[in-house]
């Protein structure tokens, strides 16, 4: 591996901008890191070059730790936005500078630089003084210098945002071109999309300080994990489906819910098929609407539908609230297709989507309920819950009446009296996951996960679920009690370990690991206890009695705080 | 502006007007004084003012003008930079405070300043004191005039590096050490260099203070003619005596001196800022 990272945390004024990144870059790789602006990808870049220190985890640079070495010896190479030249120098001592620090000969400092300029194609420039270059010229300057010592890791921090359309163009080309040409292992930080599609091998996109996905940049487009990751790489439609075994509804269930599976889909634009008759066989149907919006672009047609308000649901909050439920859904259309079927708008058309990829995440949407709707909207609108929704881009509804079977998604009640009752009822009937708050409860600052051993892969993955939205410290902790023989202890042990690298794998997500000896209650309560602000996320392998009784003091006091309760697939 | 153009478009209205002004009022306010001074000079006859301004007293007094005054500014060019880096650099509790005092040198009556430092050197005040146990005495004697012009000048020096050392982006020093240079090699190569001209602005406008400098210096100095007695000094003094020939033909010597020096150090500066570029963008 050229570049090695683990579990690396930089944190400004115990905020953590950069939180537990851990990521391998292949020798010659070309990654892109691309996030929203202070989504902490510039911090990692720095952390990397040794220019900002790292307040935990390890830094490798071709297997060697870099991690407390000082940037001018960890030997790599940096571009910075606004070029960063040396305005008192010319373009050649610019160039040179690297070698000159390393005192290397005149003769061979000249040979290298007349090399480098060459390959910037920037030769004969090299007695100008960088205000005497355009923008463009300067930043190829920059790529020249910082590869004079011949790095073996070029790292870019948004080298192109300070210039035009097209002048960013052609310097992708060529900066492309070179790291092929030189085979030097690269990491290019950006915002723009376009620009991670031309030229990464693989992309990173980074959140909130999180790593939230690396893959291709068409295997991100196709195959997201996280609805951030899908609405950030392109446009895409969130819509809440049902699956009953093999089929994809998109009508809301009811009664028969305990059989159905709520899921996020995600249907790119481009995959929506719009027809004024029936739903074309082979397609899966998503619903009716009318076309509210049409866009001619050239090679392409943007469409907005309205969707008829008894139709699917949109995975993520009302984008278009016009007071009523119906939303609006983005298709496009290349000229073909407009041409065999011309649409106009206010037309009824019936929506199907040719492709469809449904999110692997857990948390699809949330249902608070209550036995009074001012007791559930209190629930709706306490702020670990409303913040938590709006950051995952997910739904809230409130349910106040009393059904057969749990409600689909993720249910939220009241921690309190009665909680554990009604946690065990919906997690009996349907529910495989369910969050208890404490009304007015506030984000977690520290995320305790015990996974338990069936319901491990699960809890786990929640937690990873709600850490990719949430700064916090997580832990996971896992207690052995002294009766506990050995051999059962090494199984414990191979379950937690499995199910910490499946969230690794599946989510991306590192957590920390606390190993007890003892009482699992007290553990338990003494690991909450460190931090007033915790947060616990519970696996629990069956709703047997003796399983359960713990959830008591948990769910309804006297010390309250929220708990996430993962049931194992077979428990209900 | 290369077109050679000699009237410059510009937002505000009216070049004659303007510039108009601006001849007025350097006519009323510099220009014609030092006018009145040069013609009283000029009008010694030669042999007359080549004896006044070589008179052995006099040269003494030029001797100890500049060389304080250039002592005191190149002092001032090394701690300035250092408070002006200190300011910008680090955040510490009364930083800001600090800062609002280095200009308390500007804002008091130099008089002040003169009586305060002959107190605190004088052999019997606080530091003259602890100094005359090394042996070192500063109150009437030229360190003392160094001292005066030392206070008297900072407040130029910090007040032109500290605006060049923000300027000096973190970027800077990070690319250069990601280059593989060492904190020497980045303060000598990059920060220098870039600061180098408003540290020469900073020095100037020091060096020139302290070349007219009055009032301060004469309470710490002495004032021992061929020892301890400065150019403006002896002025005030022909002055008192109504040989007014002689005060000018050494004001006009000054200004002479002067106006080449700040000229020269002008030259040196505009060629460093065009090729910084300054002004420019990056």
């Amino acid at each position: 591996m050229s570049i090695t990272l683990d579990q690396v945390t930089k944190r400004y004024q115990s905020h953590p901008v950069v939180n537990d990144v851990s990521l391998e870059i292949r020798q010659g790789e070309f990654l892109v890191l691309l996030g929203p602006s202070g989504s902490g990808k510039s911090t990692l870049l720095r952390a990397i070059a040794g220019l900002v220190e790292v307040d935990h985890g390890r830094v490798s640079l071709h297997g060697r730790d870099v991690t407390g070495v000082a940037a001018r010896d960890r030997g790599v190479g940096f571009v910075f936005q606004h070029y960063a030249l040396f305005r008192h120098m010319t373009v050649a001592d610019n160039v040179e500078f690297a070698l000159r620090v390393r005192r290397i000969r005149r003769s061979e400092r000249m040979a290298r630089r007349a090399e480098l300029l060459k390959l910037v194609a920037l030769e004969g420039m090299d007695e100008r003084l960088p205000t005497q270059l355009s923008g463009g010229q300067q930043q190829r300057v920059a790529v020249a210098r910082a590869l004079a010592h011949r790095p073996e890791v070029l790292l870019l921090d948004e080298p192109f945002g300070a210039l035009d359309a097209k002048i960013r163009e052609e310097l992708r080309r060529t900066i492309r071109q070179i790291q092929q040409e030189l085979g030097v292992t690269t990491i290019l930080v950006t915002h723009d999309q376009d620009e991670a599609f031309a030229m990464a091998d693989r992309i990173g996109v980074m959140h909130q300080g999180r790593l939230l996905e690396v893959g291709t940049p068409d295997d991100l487009y196709a195959r997201p994990r996280t609805r951030f990751v899908a609405t950030f790489l392109g446009a895409a439609n969130l819509l809440l489906g049902y699956r009953h075994g093999v089929q994809l509804r998109f009508e809301r269930p009811g009664a028969e819910a305990v059989t159905s599976r709520e899921i996020v889909a995600v249907i790119r634009p481009e995959e929506v098929e719009l027809n004024t008759t029936e739903s074309p066989e082979g397609l899966t149907p998503v619903g009716t609407g009318v076309v509210e919006e049409l866009q001619f672009a050239g090679a392409t047609e943007r469409l907005r539908v309205r969707m008829s308000v008894d139709g699917p649901m949109p995975a993520t909050p009302d984008r278009d609230d016009a007071g009523g439920n119906s939303w609006l859904l983005d298709a496009s259309r290349t000229f073909p297709e407009q041409r065999a079927n011309p649409l106009a708008v206010g037309q009824q058309v019936t929506v199907s989507a040719r492709r469809i990829h449904s999110l692997p995440t857990p948390i699809t949407s949330f249902t608070a309920i209550a036995r009074e709707r001012s007791a559930a909207e209190a629930l709706r609108d306490t702020p670990f819950l409303a913040t938590l929704a709006a950051r995952m881009q997910t739904r809230i509804t409130t349910r106040v009446v009393r059904t057969s079977s749990a409600p689909p998604g993720m249910p939220v009640l009241a921690a309190g009296p009665g909680a554990r009752a009604t946690a065990l009822w919906n997690l009996a009937h349907g529910a495989s996951q369910i969050l208890v708050l404490p009304v007015g409860a506030q984000l977690p600052t520290r995320i305790v996960v015990q996974p338990g051993a069936e319901a491990g892969v699960g809890a786990l993955g929640v937690a990873a679920s709600l850490l990719r939205h949430i700064p916090a410290e997580s832990v996971l902790l896992a207690v052995h009690e002294a009766t506990t023989p050995d051999r059962e202890r090494a199984s414990r042990l191979r379950l937690l370990l499995d199910a910490r690298s499946r969230a690794l794998a599946d989510h991306g997500l590192d957590l920390r690991t606390e190993l007890r000896f003892g009482n699992p209650d007290d553990e338990l309560m003494r690991e909450l206890a460190v931090d007033p602000h915790s947060m616990l996320v519970i696996g629990l392998d069956t709703l047997a009695e003796a399983e359960t009784a713990r959830l008591q003091s948990l769910l309804e006091g006297p010390e309250l705080r929220p708990v996430l309760i993962v049931r194992a697939a077979e428990a209900a | 502006m290369a077109g050679g153009r000699f009237v410059a478009s510009s937002p505000l209205p009216g070049f004659g007007l303007t510039f108009g002004f601006t001849t007025f009022f350097l006519s009323a306010v510099i220009l014609l004084p030092l006018a009145a001074m040069v013609i009283r000079a000029l009008g010694i006859p030669l042999s007359d003012l080549v004896d006044m301004l070589l008179d052995p007293r006099a040269v003494a007094s030029y001797r100890l003008s500049f060389g304080a005054a250039a002592l005191a500014a190149a002092i001032n060019a090394v701690f300035g930079f250092i408070v002006a880096w200190s300011l910008v650099r680090y955040d510490f509790p009364g930083r800001r405070l600090l800062d609002t005092m280095i200009d308390l040198p500007f804002a008091l009556p130099t008089a002040v300043s003169g009586i305060a430092l002959a107190t605190v050197f004088s052999p019997t005040g606080w530091l003259g004191q602890k100094l005359a146990l090394a042996g070192i005495q500063v109150a009437y004697t030229w360190l003392g005039v160094v001292v005066a012009l030392v206070l008297i000048g900072l407040p130029f020096v910090v007040r032109s590096v500290q605006p060049a050392l923000i300027e000096v982006r973190k970027e800077l020093e990070d690319a250069a050490e990601s280059l593989g240079a060492g904190g020497f090699h980045v303060f000598r190569r990059i920060i220098l260099p870039t600061v180098l001209p408003a540290l020469a602005t900073g020095f100037t406008l020091a060096f020139a203070r302290g070349i007219g400098e009055y009032g301060s210096v004469v309470f710490i100095s002495g004032n021992l003619p061929f020892k301890t007695e400065i150019t403006p000094l002896l002025i005030v003094i022909k002055l008192e005596q109504y040989d007014y020939n002689g005060a000018a033909a050494l004001g006009f010597f000054m200004l002479a001196m002067s106006f080449v020096m700040l000229f020269a150090i002008n030259l040196v500066q505009g060629w460093g800022q065009r090729r910084l570029g300054i002004g420019v963008g990056r």
